[in-house]
């Protein structure tokens, strides 16, 4: 299954690059009637929001795939153009950072091919990596990574749930909670590629020891994973922490671009957009009149990524846009749950509900952030794969409401339009990241 | 009488001073988790009860405590999540178990409990954690969950 899923995945790839540049990102007004054809450009790869990889649909908890954005990348044993594998139903994810893989995805011949990345005592590196429902655990390694026409090389990832040495997950890792996240039914993927607004997966918290969390890199020999060590936060050879990969780039490193068309509101089986790689570096990517919302930085306290959505009066100061968020996550005891098995926490509102939350950036620049509500019930009937306009409450079942600081923008905001994601750091189009602007 | 009462004081830390066990327990595992976190421990004084903050690196955890002691809520933020196991002590298992993935629609939806007697509310993304958990008939008269930061 995962062969003819990988031949599909070639498919749309070649779809992709044979494309020319597809759609500009973002209006641009060049002129398109030149008498020479522009050069062609390779600097995206098409999305697809379908029903995800079909290994989630098998068994007891089986489930299909809603309103996520998946990609398919080519990995390669470093300096190889021939022990390489084409994994499709990589989720796209604005809010986190690194690209990272389900062991039981990769072949083995190219999964011994890959070199594992050692620490000072020589020993191979693990890592934990957080998520807001679970955490993931496995080996770090390097590969020759291809997405559309963009190439990283020895880059690191992570090979979740690898074996061997890596089998046994700390407790450091298992005690900050939630389920492991180590096979592709838990996951929801074949792998993640992490663009959020940060160069490396855990910057400067992991070059010095210290802190409260299991973040993250641990020296692994034969015995297993047990002791924490620094990583240095390098976004470019000679690696260490896992880059973000558009970061590793050599051209086009600025940021990222995600293009959806609209969604009807009763929802569509499957979606297609692009994913661009670079701000303002292409005639395709260009930041045009879109808003740019900065956000915090590395060093903020309350970590990096974070605008201020106003919502009813209120100033939610951790809020953000997250294309791995499959939903709008949001506290609003005024509005009805839903009530059937399996919605829990779902917003049902009784009729199409228009909410009108505003964006501020840490540049004190506002946007709409204006949707619909509906009703996830009524929306989800037909099964399909993209939805716009559902909500979650994280809050359902206690009338304890703390802590409502935050508006999660998931991927049903990136319907309908461009959002752009610049790197902490890198100067994208007028401005320097971090931001996000649409 | 006031040196007996701080001896008496002591004594009662030493010796009560258990492995773990944030949530639910003594004053004296707040510095149980102090020093399992290795961290900076600096406390205040509000109207009915006192928060007990930790830092280390930019990671920060509060613990909150009833005039009788009792930890009755804590709160965190920071790269990843702390060790809730520490934290939460006893009621890690239920934490854990009431956020395990049950099969049908998934949704990404940061974890929580909503019991009568057990409150957690958690969220953010990967680099940006936070959360809070409650034990509501714990907590003093007074006390609102909008005062957890």
């Amino acid at each position: 299954m995962i062969r003819r899923l990988c031949v599909l995945g070639v498919l749309l790839l070649l779809a992709a690059c044979g494309g020319g540049g597809g759609g500009a990102a973002a209006s641009s007004g060049s002129g398109s009637s030149s008498s020479t054809p522009p050069p062609a450009l390779s600097n995206f790869v098409s999305m697809i929001v379908d029903n995800g990889p079909a290994s989630l649909n098998t068994g007891p908890n089986a489930y299909t795939s809603d309103d996520a954005a998946f990609v398919t990348i080519t990995v390669c044993a470093p300096g190889s153009t021939t022990n390489c594998q084409t994994i499709d139903h990589v989720l796209v994810d604005t809010g986190s950072v690194g690209l990272r893989l389900i062991q039981s995805d990769v072949t083995s011949t190219l999964l011994s091919a890959l070199p594992l990345e050692t620490d000072s005592s020589s020993n191979p590196v693990g890592e934990c990596y957080a998520y807001v429902d679970g955490y993931v655990f496995g080996s770090v390694r390097q590969a020759d990574f291809t997405i559309g026409g963009e190439k990283v090389a020895d880059m690191p990832l992570q090979i979740i749930g690898d074996t061997g040495a890596f089998s046994t997950v700390p407790s450091s890792c298992s005690t900050g909670g939630g389920t492991n996240l180590n096979t592709v039914q838990a996951f929801g993927a074949n792998g993640i590629i992490g663009i959020g607004v940060t160069t490396t997966d855990c910057g400067s918290y992991c070059t010095t020891s210290g802190g409260f969390a299991a973040a993250t890199y641990y020296d692994c020999p034969s015995a297993g994973c047990s002791s924490i060590i620094t990583r240095a936060s390098a976004a470019t050879a000679p690696f260490q922490q896992l880059p973000n990969p558009v970061a590793a780039m050599s051209v086009d490193n600025n940021g990222t671009v995600m293009t959806f068309p609209t969604v009807p509101n009763a929802g569509e089986a499957t979606v297609t957009g692009t994913l661009y790689f670079g701000i303002g570096t292409q005639t395709n990517n260009a930041l045009g009149s879109a808003t740019v919302l900065t956000t915090t930085n590395s060093e903020n306290v309350n970590g990096p990524g974070l605008v201020t959505a106003v919502y009813k009066g209120a100033s939610l100061n951790e809020s953000f846009l997250d294309s791995g968020s499959n939903a709008y996550y949001f506290v609003d005891s005024t509005i009805a749950g839903c009530t059937q098995t399996g919605f829990s926490g779902y917003y049902c509102p009784v009729s199409p509900l228009s909410l009108t939350p505003t964006i501020e950036g840490q540049n004190n620049v506002t946007a709409s952030g204006a949707f619909t509500l509906y009703n996830a019930e009524t929306i989800f009937t037909n099964d399909y794969a993209a939805a716009p306009g559902i909500g979650v409450n994280p809050n359902v079942g206690t009338s304890l409401q703390p802590y409502p600081n935050s508006f999660d923008f998931g991927l049903p905001f990136f319907f309908g339009r461009s959002v752009f994601t610049a790197i902490e750091g890198r100067t994208a189009g007028s401005a320097t990241g971090p931001y996000f602007a649409f | 009488m006031a040196a007996l009462l701080s001896a008496t004081c002591l004594l009662g830390l030493t010796v009560a001073a258990p492995a773990h066990a944030a949530l639910g327990g003594a004053f004296s595992s707040v510095e149980a988790d102090r020093a399992h976190f290795a961290a900076k421990l600096s406390s205040r004084s509000a109207a009915t009860y006192q928060v007990h903050t930790l830092t280390l690196s930019n990671d920060m955890v509060r613990e909150y405590t009833a005039a009788n002691g009792t930890v009755f809520a804590v709160s965190w933020r920071g790269v990843a999540r702390p060790d809730l196991h520490q934290l939460l002590g006893g009621y890690f298992d239920t934490f854990q178990s009431d956020n395990a993935l049950r099969g049908g629609r998934r949704a990404r939806r940061p974890m929580g409990v909503s019991r009568s007697d057990f409150v957690v509310r958690t969220g953010g993304h990967s680099g940006a954690f936070w959360g809070v958990a409650v034990l509501p008939q714990a907590a003093p008269a007074g006390f609102s969950a909008s005062d957890l930061q």
